[in-house]
């Protein structure tokens, strides 16, 4: 990869995003600016392309296809909420609603200290590192891969929405967990707060495009490079790649639960439908028409598809399934490497048996 | 009423004996005066009987009548008039039973209305006035009479009790009584007796003595109440078990040694039965559950074994072949209506060459581009789902389609306890396995089916000996789509059939793919027989979603360990 | 990685400008001179693809049809009303987004919507943020009192006790066991806590019940079926179903029922979210007797209802809608009830301002197609609708087992728990 400094495309992308981030933050301050709303989506769309980079990081660069990050975007979504809940019952004194219609008078003791955000922040971590851990260890050294690791997320995420749609749980069931009213003692309606959390949350897609950009220029980088292109080549030539996988993978599951974490507090509910099947499919076609391999691709795929998303749920809601799948199909078959394919005007001509005329080879 | 007049039957007879033996004794001397006597008082009798019968005919008349006007009363008196609809089928007359039938059936049926001149029977002849069966047409402004559920039990009831009794047709006695059965200690306990006493049938009469025994539960004599225990035993249900069991507080158990013995067997043996009915209930509904899973799962393992793409659109084919379904059944209703019962079988080709031909055309303008790539083909798959199901829903529209239920899928017959063999599920038995059985002579006896299984086992080798490996891909693509179409007609009966309906069986049918095994068919079958009976074991333990939850993990948990799953073809290893 | 040359790089911020200049980021100064021009506009949130779809999109059109007819007598204040029709997808978090994106972006007066008090509840936060009015036309399980919720259908007290109070009677069947079935959320367990609560208060003891939940969008109730069964023949009293699944559950449950033999007289099932809707893919004889509870029956009989009924009819005819023309339900009732009650409130406070408007609410009086005058008062966003108990009948219908006198007065808080 190239480093750094070199890569201009990166770094203007870069520039692109700290100048909204910045944009926004003067928003809060003065009267101009962007407004309550706008700032919200954007704020969503960054989301979701943190979401869009930590499968980049895995499929695009690892070549493992994972359909059930939603799992990972979940967990930190739900630890987010029951802080919001907790801490918004400690200031506030309101009981959630799932605890009314429940009966319930009190929270379940798994719910203790959820009040102090560190404490979420570090659930988070744990249970995001243990699931993640101990299925890639089982699945990695089954050497169970390809299209076989794909159903079998999906499977997981299923299992995950199913259980959290259960009331008895004590995660708010079907109607999820709704009713945020402070986030760090302010209140979570006002638009300055609002437009202040979308301000962290460009921020965070900053740091995290920055971070993975590092960790990718470097040996580490190369080394992803390589056991996706040829694994058994690499195991040859001695490398360890199920601690490289394992480690790849835990890391991308944690940066889809900060993307939940900034998700929720910014759209105010959150519930099992998060944990659809569906879901986790589509962040594979956020980065498939964004550009896999790039993490300009994902990132631009992830928010282009969702802005065309909002628009059109609005605008002309019958269309957005029809173009959705048209789009898809066209990636698929017309631009394998995406947008980035479309930019760089490298087209291919849908015979099946030619190579993709570029620099990342087949995907298997 | 009725039991007076069958007393005063009763005393006539005797007395008709009585005059005959003294007509006799008269014939000795010395007893003329008191023969003479008994004569004058026999003429009377005669004369008074002359007269009163048509006054009972009158009285029957009025009593008729006084019917009909609380049948178009209040709820309450439409309550007494079942009540004694079923007094009639107990004990009237043949006349009264035969006048009583129509208007029972019509009540139900919705047929009766009543008028201001009274009530209007509406049959298949003509409508007619229900107290003097004379030919005429309800007035306007008429409103039938509605039941609420008690008087409706009731008024069932009187239909039944009335057939039981008139019945022309053997069958429809026998269903009367079936009917009955179940309430049998609610009846008049004679009612099962007289019908016992007219029934020319051997075999229906035999059951309905063995009804009349089996109410007699709480009779008087110990004797019949034993009788009672032994027949109610011989149809063990939980219902019978809650009667017996009702009678461990009797004072005859504590009392009498043998009615205590009669009760704790029948008891232990009603038990026995139901425990032997949840176990075929537990059997049958696994065996359900995998055939649904079987079918919907069969198609996609001919595509994975073959191609190695996961057909996210599987569901969708299952969809449309329930749409092609609902469309012969439509085209038959409008230009075969004699046919519309065989919906089902009519549409078997049709809903195989429908789904065969999408899938086929599926391949040949996507999949065939991408048959290097699976993962890209799996996220073309998804498109194409997405696709059908938003294209289906602006064609059709998003609401359940209307299936007729034919004849041969609608109810069920109840067999041990509590188990009930319906017959809709059965028809899905039936067709998973019409299914295994053409999918498997297809792959064992023809020529594709060979091809098919030399490129699942080595695409290359297979390509190279001169098989036309991607003719054979679509052919495996249309088969495996077909088989999904098949089963989306064999769902119609079962499930409700929306734009959405194929999206509950993708996860299910990889699971029984990936379990079973890529590209094997007795795979395929292991696979669904173990998760539909696992998961319906669990299921009334620990509810539905437990159960889904705990199978799921079990077969991820199983994966780890053997990802190839149970019989492999190939190894999925590197 | 190649390089990137100037112009893909101008095609990427070509592309995120694009992006953000589209017409979510267009500036509301923009859409609000169009609304200006002598219209208003409502905002309808009900969808027209995934699970809710079948029953959720016929409100559209209704709302639709009843922003025709007033338009037809010279709309609002002078101005016209304009619908806005979205496709929140069944998805609850999309309501709320959606929600957000009309009364922010498009200013609309007032919004009509939600079904699943799932969704109501994720678009409460966002109405009571934007001080916006929401229109909830569905009965549901009350406890809850916002000041930006319009609540137009009946809580549990006039929905769901009736109905059970008249099983329970001697006019019904006398029941006293009860099986509850229901979808896992919060309407039905919230119901049922209702329910068990005011057993409670009758001194029926805990045996006589049992509560089941199954997964929204379930369909195989055969062990389920077979549970109730068992459960019918322990004896202790007459027993019955309550039935609280929605959607597509409800006709596989009937249908599984119907084929395991048992009839209405021998378990009745109260389906408490059943509407005509749910009868339309069914065959409705072995079904006969079954219950349902709402404040609108297809089958009333009133000159209003009358009147509706046709004016679906042709508007069905007419704009090629693609829902049957024949089927009328509670909650496109109560979406038309709706419409108009806005509008009369609007006219009384000769304003659009949501405060404005609200305080107009007291004392508000229309005649529904039902037969019955809807009410509202100071006290509360409630509004009073009469009660009918259905029984199903052979032709997929409801006939009226039952009606109230009056409007009985809205309760919001349940005493039951």
């Amino acid at each position: 990869m190239k480093p750094l400094a070199s890569d201009r495309a990166f770094l203007i992308l870069l520039a692109a995003v700290l100048a909204v981030a910045l944009l926004l933050v003067i928003s809060i301050a003065t009267p101009f600016g962007l407004s309550a709303y706008l700032a919200n989506v954007i704020g969503q769309l960054a989301a979701f392309a943190v979401l869009a980079l930590s499968l980049d990081l895995i499929w695009g660069y690892l070549g493992i296809l994972s359909l059930g990050h939603g799992l990972f975007f979940g967990i930190g979504g739900y630890v987010v909420a029951m802080h919001l809940l907790k801490h918004s019952h400690e200031v506030t004194g309101k009981v959630p609603d799932f605890m009314q219609f429940m009966g319930w008078a009190e929270f379940p003791f798994y719910w203790t200290g959820f009040g102090f955000f560190p404490y979420a922040l570090l659930v988070t971590a744990v249970v995001t590192l243990l699931i993640s851990g101990v299925f890639g260890y089982v699945s990695f050294r089954s050497r169970v891969g390809g299209v076989y690791f794909a159903i079998t997320t999906q499977a997981l995420v299923y299992v995950a929405m199913l259980l959290m749609f259960r009331n008895d749980t004590g995660f708010g069931g079907n109607n999820g967990m709704t009713g945020f009213t402070v986030v760090f003692g302010w209140p979570i309606g006002g638009s300055r707060v609002v437009i202040a959390m979308a301000a962290v949350s460009v921020l965070m897609l900053g740091l995290t495009l920055l971070g993975c950009r590092m960790l990718l220029a470097g040996r580490f980088g190369m080394l992803m490079i390589a056991a996706r292109d040829d694994e058994v080549r690499l195991r040859t030539l001695g490398y360890e790649t199920l601690r490289l996988k394992l480690v790849v993978w835990c890391l991308s599951a944690l940066i889809a639960a900060l993307a939940g974490m900034l998700y929720v507090p910014q759209v105010g509910i959150i519930n099992p439908r998060l944990l659809a099947p569906e879901l986790s499919l589509e962040i594979a076609v956020w980065v498939a028409i964004g550009g896999r391999g790039h993490l300009v691709g994902a990132m631009i795929g992830a928010v282009l598809v969702n802005a065309v998303k909002f628009w059109l749920s609005v605008a002309a809601p019958e269309l957005w399934p029809f173009i959705l799948s048209g789009l898809i199909v066209l990636v698929v078959l017309v631009f394998p490497n995406g947008l980035v394919d479309l930019a760089k005007l490298k087209l291919v001509r849908p015979t099946g048996l030619k190579h993709m005329a570029s620099g990342t080879p087949e995907l298997r | 009423m009725a039991i007076q007049r069958c007393s005063q039957a009763r005393s006539i007879q005797s007395l008709w004996l009585t005059g005959d033996w003294f007509g006799r004794l008269s014939a000795r001397k010395g007893r003329q005066r008191s023969v003479h006597m008994m004569r004058r008082v026999f003429i009377a009798a005669i004369l008074f009987v002359a007269v009163w019968a048509p006054s009972l005919l009158v009285a029957a008349e009025a009593g008729h009548a006084d019917l009909m006007g609380k049948l178009c009363g209040d709820a309450a008196s439409l309550g007494d008039v079942g009540r004694a609809l079923v007094g009639i089928a107990a004990d009237g007359s043949q006349d009264e039973r035969a006048w009583a039938t129509p208007v029972a059936r019509a009540v139900i049926d919705r047929k009766l209305t009543c008028d201001t001149k009274g009530a209007v029977v509406i049959s298949g002849e003509g409508s007619f006035d229900a107290l003097t069966r004379e030919q005429r047409v309800a007035v306007e402004g008429g409103r039938s009479p509605f039941l609420n559920l008690k008087n409706r039990a009731l008024f069932e009831t009187a239909v039944a009790a009335l057939a039981l009794r008139t019945a022309p047709d053997p069958a429809q006695r026998g269903a009367a009584l079936r009917t009955l059965e179940r309430q049998a200690a609610g009846l008049p306990e004679h009612l099962f007796e007289a019908a016992a006493e007219q029934e020319s049938d051997a075999g229906l009469r035999a059951q309905m003595t063995a009804v009349a025994q089996a109410a007699a539960l709480n009779s008087a004599d110990p004797a019949k109440r034993i009788g009672a225990l032994k027949r109610i035993s011989a149809t063990p249900d939980r219902r019978a078990l809650t009667q017996v069991r009702a009678l461990v507080a009797d004072p005859a158990y504590a009392g009498d040694p043998e009615f205590k013995r009669a009760v704790d067997a029948a008891i232990a043996t009603i038990e026995r039965g139901i425990t032997a009915g949840d176990v075929l209930a537990a059997l049958y509904n696994g065996l359900s559950f995998a055939s649904i899973l079987f079918m919907a799962a069969i198609g996609l393992a001919v595509i994975f074994g073959l191609m190695g793409v996961i057909n996210l659109a599987q569901g969708e084919m299952i969809m449309i072949g329930a749409y092609v379904t609902w469309m012969v059944q439509e085209g038959l209703r409008h230009l075969a209506p004699a046919l519309l019962d065989w919906y089902l079988i009519i549409a078997i080709p049709a809903a195989f060459l429908v789904t065969a031909a999408v899938g086929i055309a599926l391949e040949a303008i996507l999949l065939r581009h991408l048959y290097r790539r699976p993962l890209m083909s799996l996220l073309a798959t998804w498109a194409v789902s997405l696709f059908l199901i938003n294209l289906v829903r602006v064609t059709f529209g998003t609401q359940n389609l209307n299936f007729v239920t034919p004849f041969y899928v609608a109810g069920g017959v109840p067999v041990i306890g509590d188990f009930i063999f319906t017959w809709n599920r059965m028809f899905a038995i039936a067709f998973a396995v019409l299914t295994l059985g053409i999918t498997w002579g297809l792959m064992r006896l023809t020529p594709l089916g060979l091809n098919i299984r030399a490129v699942t086992q080595n695409r290359t080798m297979a390509g190279c000996i001169g098989i036309p490996v991607r003719r054979v891909d679509t052919m495996a693509f249309g088969l495996g789509s077909g088989l999904a179409g098949l089963a989306g007609l064999a769902l119609a009966p079962i499930y409700s059939v929306n734009p959405q309906m194929g999206q509950n069986f993708i996860i299910d049918s990889f699971m029984v793919v990936v379990l079973g095994g890529v590209g094997t068919i007795v795979g395929t079958v292991v696979a669904a027989l173990g998760i539909g009976q696992i998961n319906v074991l669990i299921e009334p333990m620990w509810g539905a979603v437990a159960a889904k939850v705990i199978v799921l993990m079990m077969i991820i948990a199983f994966l780890q360990w053997r990802p190839e799953g149970l019989f492999a073809i190939k190894g999925r290893r590197k | 990685m190649s390089t990137f040359s100037r112009r893909s790089f101008l095609q990427a911020t070509g592309v995120t400008a694009a992006g953000l200049a589209s017409p979510i980021g267009m500036p509301a100064i923009v859409r609000s001179a169009h609304a200006a021009s002598g219209t208003v506009k409502l905002g309808c949130l009900f969808s027209s693809s995934g699970t809710m779809a079948n029953i959720e999109g016929r409100l559209n059109h209704v709302v639709r049809m009843a922003a025709d007819e007033i338009n037809a007598k010279g709309g609002v204040n002078g101005r016209t009303i304009e619908v806005a029709v979205s496709d929140p997808a069944s998805d609850w978090p999309l309501y709320a987004q959606v929600g957000k994106q009309m009364l922010e972006q498009d200013k609309v007066a007032a919004l009509f919507g939600c079904w699943t008090s799932v969704s109501r509840k994720s678009v409460l936060p966002v109405v009571e943020q934007a001080n916006g009015l929401l229109f909830y036309p569905l009965h549901f399980e009350g406890d809850e009192n916002s000041k930006n919720i319009v609540y137009v259908n009946s809580p549990p007290a006039s929905s769901v006790l009736p109905a059970v109070d008249y099983l329970m009677g001697e006019e019904g069947v006398s029941a006293k066991r009860f099986f509850m079935l229901g979808s896992d959320y919060v309407w039905p367990r919230t119901i049922n806590k209702q329910l068990k609560g005011y057993w409670k208060s009758k001194g029926i003891p805990e045996t006589a019940w049992r509560e089941e939940y199954v997964p929204l969008g379930f369909s195989n109730f055969q062990t389920l079926v077979n549970q109730i069964r068992a459960f019918a023949d322990k004896g202790g009293g007459k027993p019955i179903v309550v039935l609280t699944v929605v959607g597509s559950s409800i006709p596989d449950f009937l249908r599984e029922f119907a084929n395991q033999g048992i009839k209405a007289t021998d378990v009745p099932v109260l389906g408490l979210d059943m509407v005509e809707a749910d009868l339309e893919g069914l065959n409705t004889e072995p079904l006969v007797g079954h219950l349902n509870c709402w404040a609108y029956l297809q089958n009333a009989k009133s000159a209003a209802n009358k009147t509706f009924l046709k004016q679906w009819a042709e508007y069905v005819k007419a704009k090629n809608v693609p829902f049957k023309g024949d089927v009328v339900i509670d909650p496109m009732v109560s979406a038309y009830n709706s419409v108009h009650l806005w509008a009369m409130a609007a006219a009384k406070a000769n304003s659009f301002d949501v405060l404005e408007v609200r305080k107009a609410f007291a004392g508000l009086s229309f005649d529904c197609p039902s037969g019955y005058k809807l009410g509202m008062t100071a006290e509360n966003n409630y509004v009073s609708r009469g009660v009918f108990i259905g029984s199903v009948n052979e032709k997929q219908g409801f006939d009226i087992l039952w009606q109230s006198k009056d409007a009985p007065k809205p309760v919001p808080f349940s005493p039951y728990g």
